[in-house]
């Protein structure tokens, strides 16, 4: 997979590049509009993570004019703009995705999973981690040989947590993914965290390799072994 | 009219009652003279008639069976240029004729009667007034003639003419003058106002207009103005505490990232203490970052830039649905949180921003009440409103912070509620997603101790609030 990183912001870009390389992705940067655009124009991509505001060239004018090519390469765009209709159009000139600064790296890893993930149907009815088994079709949670009870929204957490096992999670993603709410100017951080330790304390019940961890200012992830 | 409209109030002022005064001076002024004017006539005519009668008396019937005059050729001399007597059979041979009236012509006999009749004459331009009549004198018919002379009646009548012509506008221009001074004494205080007024500026807004007399008309503006400055005084002090308060804010998340770093790089750590620095910096993030979000939103919110969306909310349905997803924390701390609701009643706003100020003023009512306490929130209908209710057991809010409670970054202990994850803007969010949806939120205190939060909100059309709700699920809350 390899990923072109259209950033002026250097620091950034260097980021997102080991963040992708962590994950195995292979990765370029283009650090003015006027080379990502020739990049993209050139060379072959599986997906253009785009800023907005480029010296040179816009991003937009960028995607624009690669739309206008018939280059459909995913395109997932990082801006600082949060406005409604920046999103709007970002999205209608045929952008993939829109992603505002400051993100959460796991979040922008998730979605760059999700778009390499497109078009692929998930037929998957059970979710398993460890001895850890979740059932979506009976809505059973079984840790070993004992069935977990878990309410609605722990079973929906440690779903999501199961399929994106070995990521992390950021509260701002449960907020959306899970609650289905926006996170800002709600209280629902604390919210979030009490239903984790809930979930944790059923899950991983005394005893067991633990598998939910908590990465401090980050979120959480579900793996086996050490986080 | 450019000029007109340009002149200042106290010339403009003068100009109307000058016109006016002169319209009604002159209409006093010509109805006076055709009074003067009709009297004086009306009584020339008296006269005349007066003089008639006398110059009956003074005929006299002769032996011969002539008629002569009989008086002295008149009794006031110095009047007999101006009045005269004539006398002529009614074969219109003159029997006597007076020298004044020897100018005049004979009368024309054939006309006269009985009663007499009035007639004015212009003799070598001045104008007489007659009054001719039959007589009899010893069973013989005459013709008799008084005559006066109009000339001094005319000349009074002329002169007060000219007085009243001449007089009207000497009296205008000095009632104007006058009332010119007195638009420039009422309006003095107005101007002196407005050098006052002038003073007072952005840095200066402590500073008040004096008010001499708070009851008159001048007063009364004073204080409006000043009570316009006081206003102003307070946004401004608002403002300078909320930017004071939000540098603080932010810089206090911001050093502790700093010395975090700095205190990590003095000496070689183990993984482990790394790990622990880096998390406790990206905690800091995190506050730095819901803090600028919310304050984005809430400097969105006064710029009038976010746009809601209008959809009818099942109130009930929605304080529900927040309590649900708040219980949690409530059942952390062993309170009881009730949702109450005694009528199904909708209002027109936007979901997320209405559920904000639920969730914001429900979230303080958990972190502040004691452990064990019962929170409620009821929905009711109340005519055209919808009112929540949240009311909590906690310590309460003294009445001197009731007003401030919705400022931003306003906390009643700063210590306390820092450490229970406030950034001191959930309140003041909850005021500005209840202000933008057109309702009203206010805090009172509650005898037995502990706040009630009430939150008016416009209802929507009764129509519309149908207790038949499964007829009508797009109505229906999105359940979460």
């Amino acid at each position: 997979m390899r990923v072109l990183i259209v950033e002026d912001e250097r620091k950034l870009a260097q980021i997102v590049e080991s963040a992708l390389q962590a994950e195995h992705y292979e990765s370029v940067v283009a650090p003015t509009g006027e080379d990502g655009f020739f990049r993209a124009n050139a060379e072959a991509f599986d997906l253009i993570i785009l800023d907005l505001m480029l010296p040179g060239r816009s991003g937009l004018e960028i995607l624009q004019t690669l739309r206008q090519r018939h280059i459909e390469t995913p395109v997932l765009i990082l801006t600082a703009r949060d406005g409604i209709d920046d999103r709007v159009l970002g999205l209608d000139l045929g952008a993939d995705d829109y992603l505002v600064k400051p993100f959460a790296l796991p979040e922008l890893m998730a979605r760059i999973r999700a778009l390499f993930r497109r078009g692929r149907p998930s037929d998957v009815l059970r979710l398993k981690a460890a001895d850890l088994e979740l059932d979506l079709v009976t809505r059973r949670v079984m840790r070993g040989d004992a069935q977990l009870d878990l309410t609605g929204r722990e079973f929906e957490l440690l779903e999501y947590l199961l399929r994106h096992q070995g990521h992390l999670v950021s509260r701002e993603m449960l907020a959306r993914e899970v609650w289905r709410e926006p996170r800002r100017a709600t209280p629902l951080d604390n919210v979030i965290d009490v239903q984790m330790t809930r979930l944790r304390k059923k899950v991983d019940a005394d005893g067991v390799p633990r598998l939910i961890h908590t990465v401090r200012g980050v979120g959480f992830v579900l793996r086996e072994g050490e986080p | 009219m450019s000029w007109w409209s340009t002149a200042s109030i106290r010339v403009r002022l003068t100009g109307w009652y000058g016109v006016v005064l002169f319209l009604m001076m002159a209409i006093y002024a010509t109805a006076t003279f055709v009074a003067v004017r009709h009297e004086f006539l009306e009584q020339l005519d008296d006269q005349l008639h007066d003089d008639f009668e006398a110059a009956e008396g003074h005929l006299i019937a002769g032996a011969d069976g002539r008629i002569v005059w009989s008086g002295e050729r008149h009794h006031d001399p110095d009047s007999d240029e101006e009045r005269g007597s004539d006398v002529w059979s009614v074969s219109g041979e003159p029997i006597y004729r007076s020298t004044a009236s020897a100018s005049l012509p004979p009368a024309a006999i054939a006309a006269a009667t009985a009663g007499g009749r009035y007639e004015s004459l212009v003799i070598n331009r001045s104008r007489w007034r007659t009054l001719t009549g039959t007589s009899s004198v010893g069973g013989r018919a005459v013709v008799l003639r008084a005559s006066r002379s109009e000339d001094r009646v005319r000349a009074q009548l002329w002169e007060i003419l000219v007085v009243l012509v001449l007089g009207l506008p000497l009296v205008v221009a000095l009632a104007s003058l006058g009332g010119y001074t007195l638009a420039r004494r009422a309006l003095t205080p107005i101007d002196h106002l407005a050098s006052e007024a002038r003073r007072i500026t952005a840095d200066r807004l402590h500073e008040r207009l004096s008010v001499p007399n708070p009851e008159d008309e001048i007063g009364r503006l004073a204080t409006v103005i000043n009570d316009t400055y006081a206003r102003l005084e307070s946004s401004f002090d608002q403002l300078r505490r909320f930017t004071a308060d939000a540098s603080h804010e932010l810089r206090t998340p911001l050093s502790v990232i700093r010395g975090l770093g700095e205190m990590q790089l003095n000496r070689t750590r183990t993984p482990d203490e790394y790990k622990e620095a880096i998390g406790s910096m990206l905690e800091e993030v995190d506050r730095l970052t819901s803090l600028v979000d919310t304050l984005l939103r809430l400097s969105h919110g006064d710029a009038g830039t976010i746009r809601l969306s209008r959809e009818a909310l099942d109130v009930g349905q929605l304080v529900r649905d927040v309590a649900s997803s708040l219980g949690i924390l409530a059942e952390e701390r062993q309170q009881t949180l009730k949702v109450d609701v005694r009528e199904d009643v909708f209002v027109t706003t936007d979901r997320l921003v209405l559920r904000e100020a639920f969730a914001n003023v429900i979230d303080n009512a958990i972190k502040y009440s004691p452990k064990g306490s019962t929170i409620v929130a009821s929905v009711r209908a109340d005519g055209e409103r919808a009112v929540v209710d949240i009311v909590d057991e906690g310590p309460g809010i003294a009445a001197e912070h009731r007003r401030r409670i919705f400022d931003r970054f306003f906390r009643l202990d700063e210590g306390r509620s820092r450490d229970r994850g406030g950034t001191g803007l959930g309140l003041a969010i909850a005021k500005w997603a209840v202000d933008v949806s057109g309702g009203q939120i206010t805090v009172e205190g509650r005898p037995s101790g502990g706040s009630v939060f009430r939150i008016v909100l416009p209802a929507a059309a009764p129509a519309i609030r149908n207790p038949h709700r499964d007829r009508e699920p797009q109505l229906k809350g999105e359940h979460v």
